[in-house]
Parts: structure tokens; C-alpha cells; sequence
């Protein structure tokens, strides 16, 4: 098999994925994963096409912008060489939340400590309503680094942005936002310490 | 993908209305400590301690580290000590709540409790001698908390035991006359007790229940009454009040889950049984952490008006049904507490004369404790403090629910004056107590008031 991975952005408008998951379809691809969202007016998807031969990722390109042209859709395909690894390898996740006084490169500064500290953001979203600025973000923090560590630090950035900053344990979300039975340990790694406790 | 609206309202919770771990209380059975003689009695009971409580302060600053939950307290109840300590004197049992106090010291808990005796039905040697024990025992530890059983439905009311409690209370507070009668705080007198409450002075490890166990107290008065201000301050039309316990509902369900989490992540640390967690809004004397305030934010705006039993029926059952639906494993007391002095919104309802002990009784008939934390004037005698013991009792046994009550009669105080406890049990105007003295031939017949019919409930 094998896999491609494919990025449209475009203005949106009703009917960009029925055209793009129909150009895959006709190419012979299986959507194996896809995550789209909209911001501020703009579509964006990515997704996970394979194929059970090679394609010339050109090609493919050119079917995807060709079946959405009414769209002007901005496309990218890129081989997925299975080069890929795991960033943080038994890492568990915790969200990150950044409340405050919307100032510029509060991001940049926030990413830059996170990486120094070889923390992996998998998920982030940040939006400013007025002078607000919010910020939620999804990362991995490595076993070596205890959260209470991580937290401390944090908070001192925060208050030398004058931000609030707020590092939590995934579970927290999942405990008072999903009725499924509570979990301890590390909630998505089945194979590691992860504990699932029936009631 | 979580959404930003579910993350800052969990994280509301903890940042802006003071939702806590209140207690990790480990119950830790002593029965195997029993020894004919006190010192092994006294060294058996340190070592269980130690063996089972000795990570305890670590476990505890990790897993709050690791959540970001703050744990307030860490505590340990034991097996009731009058069974644990039967056939020794006064002086042993003594000793054995002394080894309790530095024990508990020793491995970093605020408090013990388990200096417990259950008389519902009758009393042993041992469990007459611990309760006449108490006023020593109240007044020379620190951390030591007891409780006493003094009635349950099946069994009904030990009134003999009542009439000595309310000797007891009048001696523990005078020994205890420099701090406002203090001593008197750390003792609860039940009907109805749960062998599973986390929450102090009341925690025993009672029958039934395993070796070691971790129970959670999960508190967050402050997170109701944001949920029902946000309520009632955000709706175009004024909400009804089953809108009101559905939004109490889903905030007990969140503010159980997160104890339920913390509870279960210390007792697998610790490889010991997670028991359960008790979903009680427990009240801090901190402005905005108050049981009172919830009321008020649903409409009670003097606390004691007509309406509060109501709204306070209606607060404890949704908090009921939120912790029932969040986790298989709610126990202990589960509900709102009333205590009278650590409540601020209280405190000042009974300073300003709207609340009265006539209808915080009645207010006790619908929430999950009871007469709690209540001062009342130092000349109050033995057999009126008897008799408001025995009616809050009966409320529990009639009602097959749990009653307790924790009163303190302030030495040298009169109803009006200022009785100040300081820290988590705040402070309050001594409430008078209606007609005392009026009921001395009632408490002096003793004997057992019998178990209510369980049929004909009309």
C-alpha cells in the first residue's frame, strides 16, 4: 500500500469535501484519516489517501484541483514514507491554556519554551475576541519531565506576559466531559501504563 | 480535538470557584491491633499506621502535582477505637488516642478520626469507658476526632448515651474554655453513620470495609453557586427551578469525576482499595466557598426565610443525582452540609437574627448532615444539650437518613456573643436555644427509644 498525504485550503464555500474526497475516489484512493477545519472564512484539510499502487503526486494534485476548480482551492501532496516517528515516545498528554491580553508573538514565545523542553503540541487553537487572547493546546510532554516542573515554569512566563497559564492532565477533560468510566494513568496508551478502571 | 467552551469550564472550576480535593482519607481496619496489654496495643497501632499512611503525604503531592487539583487535607480513620481497645481502662485508651495524635502527626495528616464508639442499641464496658474518655482525650490531643453512633432506624435511639454525651460536651468544653470550647468540634454524634465518610470529625473505618481503603471528599460549593449565578444571570427568561437542579446536576456530575480521578490515581499508587468519593458541599468560612450563597444565588436571599428548607431539599438531591449518575462509587454523606460557623453566608444569617436553630433543625430533616457546627451559650445544661442531640437523632432514624450532631457550648458565653474557632471552623454569634431546661425529665427517663415501624409510611 501506499500513502499520500494531501492539504486543501480554500475560501469556504458548501461542497469543497464532496469534490476532494470525490477526485480520491475516483483516483482509486481509501481516506484513512482527515481532520478539516474553518477559520476566521478559510477551509483547510488534511488527509490521509492510500493507494494500492504508486502515484505520481503531481498528478494526483491536479485531479484534486481540477475536480474543485469552481473552488480555486490551494492543493499539496506529499509521499508519507513511513519515515515518521513517535516525537515524545511515552509521553502523556496534558492541555495547555493560555488566557489574556492579546500582545504580539505570545505564541512564538510559548512554543519556544514548550520546544526547549522537548514538548510535542499535536493540537492547538488560539483566537482573540477583542483584547482577548485564548489559547488551548493538546501536547506531549516527555516521561522526564514532571508537570509540576513544567507547570511552575509556565506560570512564571505567564505572569512575566501577564497571562494566565494553565497546564492540565488530559484526564481532568476526559473525567468531567465524558460519562465513560474514569481512567488513571496515561488514557490513549493502551500498551503502556494506561489503567482502565471499571466502576 | 477538545473544545475550547468544555476546557475553560473545567478549568473554570478549579481556577475561579475553588473546587478542591478536600480530603484523601485513607480508612485504615485496626481490629488486628487488639493486645492484652497497652504498650504492644499502642505499638501494633503506630505500625499499621506507618505501614499503610507512610507514602500517603507523597502519593498526595504527586498526584496533585501531576493534576494541578490542589488535595487541602490528608487524613486516616481507623476502626472504631472501643472495639480495638475493649478490656482496657481509661488510661489505656488514652494512650491509644495519644499513639493515634503523634502517629498521625508523624506521617502528615491533619486529623484521626475513629475514637468511634456505636451504642445505638446498647454499650459495652469498653465503649461506655471510651466516651466518658472523651473530654480527656478531646482536650490534650490535636488531631484525634471522634465519633459516637448514638442511633440508627433499625435499632433505634440509646438515650442513655445521649444523657452522657450531653455531660461530656458540657466537661470537654470547659476544658477546653481558652479556645471558645473547642474540643467539642472534633466530636459528631450520629444516627444513621456511614461507615464511609471521608469527612471529619465524623470518619470512621466501620465493619465491612477492608484492610486500607481511600475514600474521597470532594467539595465545590463555590463551583454551584458560579454554575446557578451564571444560570440565572445569562437566561432571557428567568429559569425554573428544575433548571436550576438540572444545572446543580451536571456540575455535581463534573465535580465527582475529578475526585473520582484523584481518588482512584492515589489508592493505585499506593496499591490499596479506592473506596469511595462523597460528593458534600462543604463550606469554608472563604467568601464565595459557602453552602448559604448557593441558596442565595437561587433566590433565598435572607437564609432562614421561608423557602431555604426547600431550596436546600432541592440543592442536596440534585447534588445527589449529579454524583450518583458521575460514578458507581459515591458513598459517605454525599450532599450539602450546613455547618453553621464555617459557613460565612450562615455565620451572617444567624448574626443578623434570620436563621434560628428551630429552623436550621428543620432544614437538617432534608440535607445531608445535620446541627452542625453550631455554638450555643456556655450555661446550657447536660440534659437540654441532651434533648437537642435526641431530636436531631430522631430526624435521622424516623427519615432513614444519616443526622449528626456537632455542637459546641461556648464556657462563659451568652447566646449574642462572638464564639471564634479560627481557620476552616470560622466563627459565629451564639445562637440561644429556645425553652432550655424545659425537657430535664425526658433525657433523665433514659432507656432506649424503640426502633420506628418500617411500614404504614404515610
Amino acid at each position: 500500500m501506499h500513502t499520500y498525504i494531501v492539504t486543501v485550503t480554500a475560501a469556504d464555500r458548501v461542497g469543497i469535501i464532496h469534490a476532494v474526497t470525490g477526485a480520491i475516489s475516483e483516483q482509486g484512493g481509501t481516506i484513512k484519516e482527515l481532520s478539516q477545519t474553518v477559520l476566521r472564512g478559510y477551509f483547510t484539510i488534511i488527509l490521509a489517501v492510500e493507494f494500492d499502487g504508486p502515484r505520481d503526486p503531481k498528478g494526483l494534485r491536479e485531479a484534486v484541483h481540477t475536480r474543485g476548480e469552481r473552488f480555486d482551492l490551494n492543493v499539496a501532496v506529499i509521499p508519507d514514507e513511513g519515515r515518521h516517528v513517535d516525537p515524545v515516545p511515552g509521553g502523556e498528554r496534558f492541555i495547555l491554556t493560555v488566557l489574556g491580553q492579546d500582545r504580539p508573538g505570545t505564541i512564538h514565545r510559548i512554543a519556544g519554551s514548550l520546544a526547549r523542553r522537548g514538548v510535542n503540541i499535536v493540537d492547538l487553537h488560539a483566537r482573540t475576541e477583542g483584547p482577548r487572547f485564548s489559547l488551548v493546546m493538546e501536547a506531549y510532554l516527555p516521561p522526564e519531565l514532571g508537570p509540576a516542573e513544567l507547570r511552575g515554569e509556565l506560570e512564571q512566563f505567564g505572569a512575566e506576559l501577564g497571562m494566565e497559564v494553565y497546564l492540565q492532565h488530559e484526564n481532568i477533560f476526559l473525567a468531567t466531559n465524558e460519562p465513560r468510566p474514569v481512567r488513571v494513568g496515561s488514557a490513549r496508551n493502551p500498551e503502556g501504563s494506561d489503567v482502565v478502571v471499571p466502576h | 480535538m477538545y473544545r475550547t467552551e468544555d476546557v475553560l469550564a473545567t478549568l473554570g472550576m478549579v481556577r475561579q470557584h475553588k473546587l478542591d480535593v478536600r480530603t484523601v482519607t485513607m480508612g485504615i481496619d485496626l481490629q488486628s491491633c487488639a493486645a492484652p496489654d497497652v504498650a504492644t496495643l499502642c505499638d501494633r497501632v503506630r505500625h499499621r499506621l506507618l505501614h499503610f499512611a507512610g507514602r500517603l503525604r507523597e502519593v498526595c503531592q504527586e498526584v496533585q502535582g501531576r493534576y494541578g487539583i490542589p488535595i487541602v487535607n490528608r487524613r486516616i480513620a481507623v476502626s472504631p477505637i472501643a472495639s480495638v481497645a475493649a478490656g482496657h481502662d481509661t488510661e489505656g485508651l488514652v494512650a491509644v488516642a495519644r499513639t493515634l495524635d503523634a502517629t498521625a502527626a508523624e506521617v502528615g495528616v491533619d486529623l484521626v478520626g475513629g475514637f468511634t464508639a456505636q451504642v445505638q442499641k446498647g454499650w459495652t464496658e469498653a465503649e461506655k469507658r471510651l466516651i466518658e474518655a472523651l473530654p480527656v482525650v478531646l482536650s490534650t490531643t490535636r488531631r484525634v476526632c471522634s465519633s459516637v453512633n448514638v442511633g440508627t432506624t433499625a435499632a433505634g435511639i440509646n438515650m442513655d448515651a445521649i444523657a452522657l454525651l450531653g455531660r461530656v460536651l458540657v466537661d470537654t468544653a470547659e476544658r477546653t474554655r481558652a479556645s471558645d470550647g473547642f474540643g467539642c468540634a472534633k466530636l459528631v454524634i450520629f444516627g444513621n453513620a456511614p461507615t464511609d465518610n471521608p469527612f471529619m470529625a465524623g470518619a470512621f473505618h466501620g465493619a465491612g470495609e477492608p484492610d486500607c481503603v481511600i475514600n474521597i471528599g470532594v467539595s465545590g460549593p463555590g463551583v454551584v453557586k458560579a454554575a446557578v449565578e451564571d444560570l440565572v444571570r445569562n437566561a432571557k427568561v428567568r429559569p425554573t427551578l428544575g433548571e436550576i437542579a438540572e444545572e446543580i446536576k451536571s456540575t455535581a456530575f463534573r465535580v465527582t469525576r475529578v475526585g473520582e480521578l484523584i481518588g482512584r490515581e492515589v489508592a493505585s499508587r499506593l496499591g490499596v482499595a479506592f473506596g469511595i468519593v462523597d460528593l458534600s458541599l462543604a463550606p469554608t468560612p472563604q467568601v464565595g466557598d459557602s453552602v448559604g450563597e448557593i441558596l442565595q444565588a437561587m433566590g433565598v436571599e435572607r437564609l432562614g426565610a421561608p423557602g431555604s428548607t426547600a431550596a436546600l431539599a432541592l440543592l442536596n438531591d440534585a447534588v445527589k443525582k449529579g454524583g450518583s449518575f458521575a460514578s458507581s462509587s459515591v458513598g459517605g454523606l454525599s450532599g450539602a452540609f450546613v455547618a453553621v460557623s464555617e459557613d460565612a453566608a450562615l455565620a451572617q444569617a444567624v448574626a443578623c437574627g434570620d436563621l434560628t436553630l428551630a429552623k436550621l433543625e428543620a432544614m437538617t430533616a432534608v440535607c445531608s448532615v445535620g446541627l452542625d457546627m453550631i455554638a450555643v451559650p456556655g450555661d446550657t445544661d447536660p440534659e437540654t444539650l441532651a434533648a437537642l442531640i435526641a431530636d436531631e437523632v430522631a430526624i435521622g432514624v424516623i427519615n432513614h437518613k444519616t443526622t449528626a450532631v456537632r455542637i459546641i457550648p461556648v464556657p462563659g458565653k451568652a447566646a449574642g456573643e462572638r464564639a471564634v474557632f479560627g481557620g476552616l471552623f470560622g466563627e459565629m454569634d451564639i445562637l440561644p436555644i429556645h425553652a432550655a431546661g424545659g425537657s430535664t425529665a425526658f433525657v433523665r427517663h433514659g432507656g432506649r427509644i424503640p426502633a420506628p415501624l418500617s411500614s404504614l409510611r404515610n
